[in-house]
């Protein structure tokens, strides 16, 4: 198996998608960080000179120490990921396309030990990928902030490691979804629209059928949610008592409306990235090289 | 594990791809030590055939094992077998060199070995250019340093020689003839005889997915039929003399010649003598291997001639 991952990481570092990926990656983490960052100084602006002193009197701190900033971010968390996810829909489809698929099913002991080992290597990858985006966010983000806005050091490790298990998994469904429809223009535009487009009117629609529980389960529903938990917590610890209805609407700011728990919504996507790698597999098991 | 003896066996292999039947119950074994061509004509399902021995096509009914296993159960395959299937599995912007490590560290070979067997097929000055930019032949040679990589016992190739050049080629034959006989099993496509008519020794014909001819080379070649042109002076004649005599496979020429199999020249003469036919042409004829091997396949995809076109000039080209 040691052999396989590292001829898998061989065939990643020795072609230039990773790079070609990462650079546009890295560009929107860190132009969706500055505009968090003006964003959330022209709201706080906003609602400490006009008068939404009930509000902050709901949240216990004055608009100036509300830490918006992490709304932006995990906004800029769920979009950027699509990056790492595209990249891992490349893993399988791209050899299939490429007919190189061919030799690595002639080098590997079983067709099963190529594919676990390309899903081990793309979870390096997917990792990487989020420390990326975190890094490129954080700058943009403290950038424009105002440190009052900011979270604390607990609070920025909390949102790397949402961020770096969200880019993880997020890679994860993408090379699932890679195996399953083997064909890459087919598969990217398939996630792309799935999750840029046909998942965000399911979610409306859902919230219109009053059943927004529904959505916590969803593949987009709960990658967002993983992200959108954990700064929605972290956003309510640094702020006093919030009532229900005030938090919904945080979390739908978030990102997370409907959501569960953030690890909760962690282990409900890594459910459907199992479930999608598992079809990939039976698609490739039975599967004639031709 | 596998056995190590070097064995490629194919067992009433059945290959049906949708309505299309590809392979039909083909048999055959190749024995380590020789060179055995795999010949056949267009689609006659010679891919499919290698393709389900490297356990890439799986096939509706039958086995195929190499060392007495099934392909996915050899453990380290790449190490056991060696294939060159197609030119085009490649990716474009990797180069020679690294496409080869990425494969070495598959297999488990130092990467060493990579650059030994860009040496091997005369690719060592090309090591650090993409393969996007390589000639047919380049990637044909590439291909075969990828089967290399793991010194396979058995090497599965699928018509390596296409795009390879004169010199190319004659280096494949005495590469594989040497390889051969290091005592490994060399198993090798073509649709043409010629082509592979001087590396092996054995030869599988198939047809449209079935067996036409399974064997050592020379007893291809001892079913080589000879006959005898001849031109009397009274076609009948001699054709109802020989009949007599015994002999039946006469036929007439379009030229006005008789051909006459199973016998010697000798034989027509003494009986034209006898008949008193007198004889103004004769000649042996020996039926050559690419004929035998046309007879037997009879092509499945077989062109037309054109169809003469009515409106041409009179000794237009003439
Ligand atoms: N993936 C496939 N789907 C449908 N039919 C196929 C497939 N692969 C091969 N065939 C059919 O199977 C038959 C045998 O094809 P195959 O490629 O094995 O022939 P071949 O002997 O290698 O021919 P060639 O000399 O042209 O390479 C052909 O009729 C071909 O059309
Ligand atoms: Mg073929």
């Amino acid at each position: 198996m040691g052999n396989l991952v590292q001829a898998e990481l061989r065939k990643t570092t020795t072609t230039g998608l990773w790079w070609g990926l990462l650079i546009p990656t890295a560009v929107l983490a860190l132009g969706w960080g500055l505009a968090t960052g003006l964003f959330g100084k022209f709201f706080v602006d906003f609602a400490s000179t006009s008068d939404l002193e009930e509000v902050s009197d709901f949240l216990g701190v004055t608009p100036d120490q509300w830490k918006v900033t992490l709304f932006g971010m995990a906004r800029a968390i769920n979009i950027s990921t699509i990056f790492p996810m595209v990249f891992g829909a490349m893993a399988i489809s791209g050899e299939i396309n490429r007919r190189t698929i061919t030799t690595t099913f002639l080098t590997a002991p079983s067709r099963m030990h190529a594919m676990l080992a390309k899903m081990l290597v793309y979870v390096l990858w997917g990792a990487i990928y989020g420390l990326a985006i975190m890094l490129f966010l954080g700058i943009g983000v403290v950038l424009t902030s105002s440190s009052g806005q900011l979270p604390d050091a607990g609070g920025w490790a909390m949102l790397a490691l949402a961020c770096v298990l969200s880019s993880i998994l997020m890679t994860m469904f993408g090379v699932g979804v890679g195996a399953l429809i083997p064909n890459v223009a087919g598969t990217i535009v398939l996630l792309l629209l799935y999750f840029l487009v046909i998942e965000n009117v399911l979610h409306f629609v859902l919230a219109y059928l009053e059943v927004p529980t529904v959505i916590g389960f969803l593949p987009n529903g709960s990658i967002n949610g993983l992200t959108g938990s954990v700064a929605v917590d972290l956003f309510l610890s640094s702020a006093g008592v919030v009532p229900p209805e005030v938090e919904d609407v945080l979390r739908a700011i978030a990102g997370a409306g409907g959501a569960l728990d953030w690890w909760w919504s962690g282990l409900v996507f890594l459910g459907w990235a199992g479930v999608v790698f598992a079809g990939g597999w039976a698609v490739t098991q039975s599967k004639d090289i031709t | 594990m596998h056995d190590g003896s070097g064995l490629v066996v194919a067992q009433n292999l059945t290959k049906r791809f949708g309505s299309v039947t590809a392979v039909q119950n083909l048999s055959f074994t190749v024995s380590p030590g020789s060179v055995t061509g795999f010949l056949g004509p267009n689609g006659a399902g010679k891919t499919t055939t290698l393709r389900m021995l490297l356990g890439l096509v799986k096939p509706t009914a039958g086995l195929a094992t190499i060392n007495g296993r099934p392909f996915h159960q050899l453990g380290q395959p790449g190490r056991v077998v060696g294939a060159v299937l197609e030119a085009q599995g490649f990716h474009p912007s990797r180069s020679a060199r690294n496409h080869l490590r990425v494969y070495a560290a598959a297999i488990g070979v130092p990467d060493a070995q990579a650059d030994q067997v860009l040496g091997l097929v005369g690719l060592g000055t090309a090591a650090d250019r993409k393969v996007g930019g390589f000639s047919l032949g380049m990637k044909q040679r590439l291909a075969l340093a990828t089967a290399l990589l793991g010194d396979p016992q058995v090497l599965v190739l699928d018509e390596p020689a296409n795009g390879l050049d004169p010199e190319g080629i004659a280096w494949l034959r005495t590469f594989l003839q040497s390889y051969a006989r290091m005592g490994r099993t060399v198993l090798i496509s073509s649709h043409l005889l010629a082509e592979v008519e001087q590396t092996v020794d054995q030869v599988v014909i198939i047809s449209r997915g079935q067996t036409m001819f399974y064997g050592p080379l020379d007893q291809l070649r001892q079913q080589q039929q000879r006959r005898v042109l001849v031109q009397p002076s009274d076609v009948n004649a001699l054709a109802t003399a020989l009949r007599a005599e015994g002999v039946q496979t006469i036929e007439q020429l379009p030229d006005g010649r008789l051909a006459v199999s199973d016998v010697d020249s000798k034989h027509v003469a003494d009986s034209a003598l006898r008949a008193g036919v007198s004889i103004y042409g004769i000649q042996e004829e020996q039926v050559d291997l690419e004929r035998l091997f046309f007879q037997l396949t009879s092509g499945q995809y077989a062109g037309y001639a054109p169809a003469p076109n009515p409106y041409q000039q009179q000794g237009g080209w003439a």
